[in-house]
């Protein structure tokens, strides 16, 4: 997978650019709005992460140019205001998805991953499964060998969320967007308490563990330790 | 024209017009007596004849001069009563409003455009600590972001030792710390500007109510806290859902973190009338009377003694506030030290929408 990353912020844009190259993404970077426009018009990227504040022309109107000339490349925008209007104004813009300033680095790779993958297509599949845990979304059941577990309406949601990205860090900031609509920190350690409670209803008693805790980046699911 | 020379010209006429009539009815009393002098030769006497003059018109000439004084104080004092009246108006928010002026270049005028050059440059400090406290929080979002990247990045190096990898954990965790005081500051001083705009649909608060009691139960469950729905009545609101749901969460946050162990908490959501009144009571040590006035101010932390355990930003409170003041509504709060902290959040109910 490609990415382009523009950001002008000559650190940010390399530690983000490491962070991608080492998650297995080829990287391109630029610091301003017209390279970004250039860069995009004549490589196909599959996904662009797009800074807001640059120098001449702006992240917005750079993803104006590149909607209007029906160029579809997923964009994942970047800001350090995280205020509400830009986050609408950039979703209505055409952005695929939006993060704010200060991010978690694990957040920017799994959001970028999953840019790569909605053009792929998900995972239609109904029945989700990580090792002999399985999730059933239509009757919204979960078993375990010949366990089922009773789950709240959150729990449920919390757990789909986990298991369709199953093998990948899901950092604090998207589990609180996915599973609470939130676009805050509450700072409440509320994530922490629900998987938690998710893993002693799941993991306690079984073998693999499957819930495994990425201290300081987030959580995820997977059978080996 | 000076207060001071319209006050001497007015008073002038006033004590001139008395004067004519003491002069117009002495002179009258006069040709009435030579008439009469005349025809009967009784002279009445001095006395009576003074005595006579002072009641039928010094009497009414005291009166109409202290009338006229009455009027005339009133009127140069109006134009003072008048910017008294707008000047107890001013406020941070009505600093752009300049006091009112009459134009005439009297004393009152002159101290009203004093006064409005005085609000003037109170306008302009307001402004530059809100710009500044704007452009801080953006400013310091660069840095926040560069010291996160470099440290996960730091974090993914399998060669850590462990003690450093704990170090760069605790550092991580102070920096999200940090980025939560920088969202909140941010928000607040884009809300004193202006700048939030919020998205208001129909929305079903006792919904909203009921997701958050679902994450409470959960919440305040490692402290032993019980956490109780008494009442839930479906209720429409006009609301932004996101600030709505972070203005329930900042109140459970306090509600959670002040109380005691095996505690309680009591949450009901009623129609009074054509408001929505959502009540949050805890049990817990309880905010004393000299500071309860001062909960909703920014970064204000209570009693050093006991708010200094507690993990928080200080603005919770602060931006429940602004939530509830953009939605119209408001939000009390009240404690009795060592038992109850009842806050009260009020709403304007919207219609139930058909179907």
């Amino acid at each position: 997978m490609r990415v382009l990353v523009v950001e002008d912020e000559k650190k940010t844009a390399s530690f983000i650019r490491k962070a991608l190259q080492d998650a297995g993404f080829a990287v391109d970077a630029c610091h301003n709005g017209n390279d970004a426009l250039a860069a995009a018009c004549a490589t196909p990227f599959d996904a662009i992460v797009l800074d807001i504040m640059l120098p001449g022309r702006d992240g917005l109107s750079v993803l104006r140019h590149l909607r209007e000339t029906k160029n579809a490349t997923p964009v994942l925008l970047l800001s350090a205001r995280g205020e509400v209007d830009e986050r609408v104004e950039g979703l209505n813009t055409g952005a695929d998805d939006y993060l704010a300033k200060p991010f978690a680095l694990v957040e920017l790779v799994a959001r970028v991953r999953a840019l790569g993958r909605r053009g792929a297509g998900e995972s239609k599949s109904t029945v989700l499964r990580v090792a002999d845990l399985t999730l059933d979304t239509i009757t919204r059941q979960a078993k375990r060998g010949q366990t089922t577990f009773e789950l709240t309406a959150r729990e449920y949601r919390l757990l789909e969320f986990l298991m369709r990205s199953a093998g990948r860090i899901c950092g604090r900031m998207a589990i609180l967007e996915k599973v609470w609509d939130y676009d805050f920190d509450p700072g409440s350690n509320l994530v922490d308490v629900y998987i938690k409670r998710l893993r002693e209803k799941i993991d306690a008693g079984f073998e693999p563990k499957l819930f495994h805790t990425v201290r300081g980046m987030g959580y995820l699911m997977k059978e080996a330790p | 024209m000076t207060i001071r020379r319209r006050l001497t010209i007015w008073y002038g006429v006033v004590l001139a017009v008395s004067l004519l009539l003491i002069s117009w009815a002495t002179y009258e009393e006069f040709a009435e007596q030579s008439e009469r002098g005349r025809e009967t030769e009784v002279e009445e006497s001095a006395l009576a004849e003074a005595s006579e003059i002072i009641f039928h018109v010094g009497l009414p000439a005291i009166i109409l001069g202290t009338a006229g004084g009455w009027w005339l104080t009133r009127r140069a004092l109006k134009p003072l009563s008048e910017l008294t009246k707008a000047a107890k108006g001013i406020n941070e928010r009505t600093l752009d409003r300049p006091l009112p002026r009459s134009g005439n270049g009297d004393e009152l005028d002159e101290l009203a455009g004093v006064l409005n050059a005085m609000q003037a440059r109170l306008h302009d400090s307001f402004n530059r600590i809100r710009e500044f406290t704007l452009h801080a929080s953006h400013e310091l979002k660069t840095p926040l972001t560069v010291m996160h990247g470099e440290l996960e990045t730091a974090l993914r190096d399998n060669n850590l030792p462990p003690t450093d990898r704990d170090r760069i954990l605790s550092q991580l965790d102070e920096l999200r710390r940090l980025s939560k005081i920088v969202d909140g500051l941010t928000l607040l001083t884009h809300a004193d500007s202006g700048y939030v705009k919020l998205k208001k649909e129909a929305l079903r608060l006792d919904q909203l109510v009921r997701d958050l009691h679902e994450d409470m139960v959960i919440l305040a469950e490692p402290t032993g806290v019980q956490v109780q729905l008494t009442a839930c009545d479906e209720l429409m609101v006009m609301g932004d859902a996101h600030r709505l749901r972070q203005l329930l969460l900042n109140l459970a946050d306090n509600a959670v973190k002040y109380n005691e162990t095996g505690g309680s908490i009591s949450m009901s959501l009623c129609r009074t009338g054509d408001e929505a009144q959502f009540i949050m009571a805890n049990t817990g040590p309880g905010i004393s009377p000299e500071i309860l006035p001062r909960v909703f101010d920014r970064f204000f932390r209570g009693d050093p003694a006991h708010g200094a355990n507690v993990e928080g930003c200080g603005l919770g409170l602060s931006i429940a506030r602004w939530i509830a003041g953009a939605h119209d509504g408001t939000i009390e709060i009240e404690s009795t030290p060592s038992k109850l902290t009842t806050v009260t959040l009020r709403l304007p109910a919207a219609e139930p929408v058909a179907g």
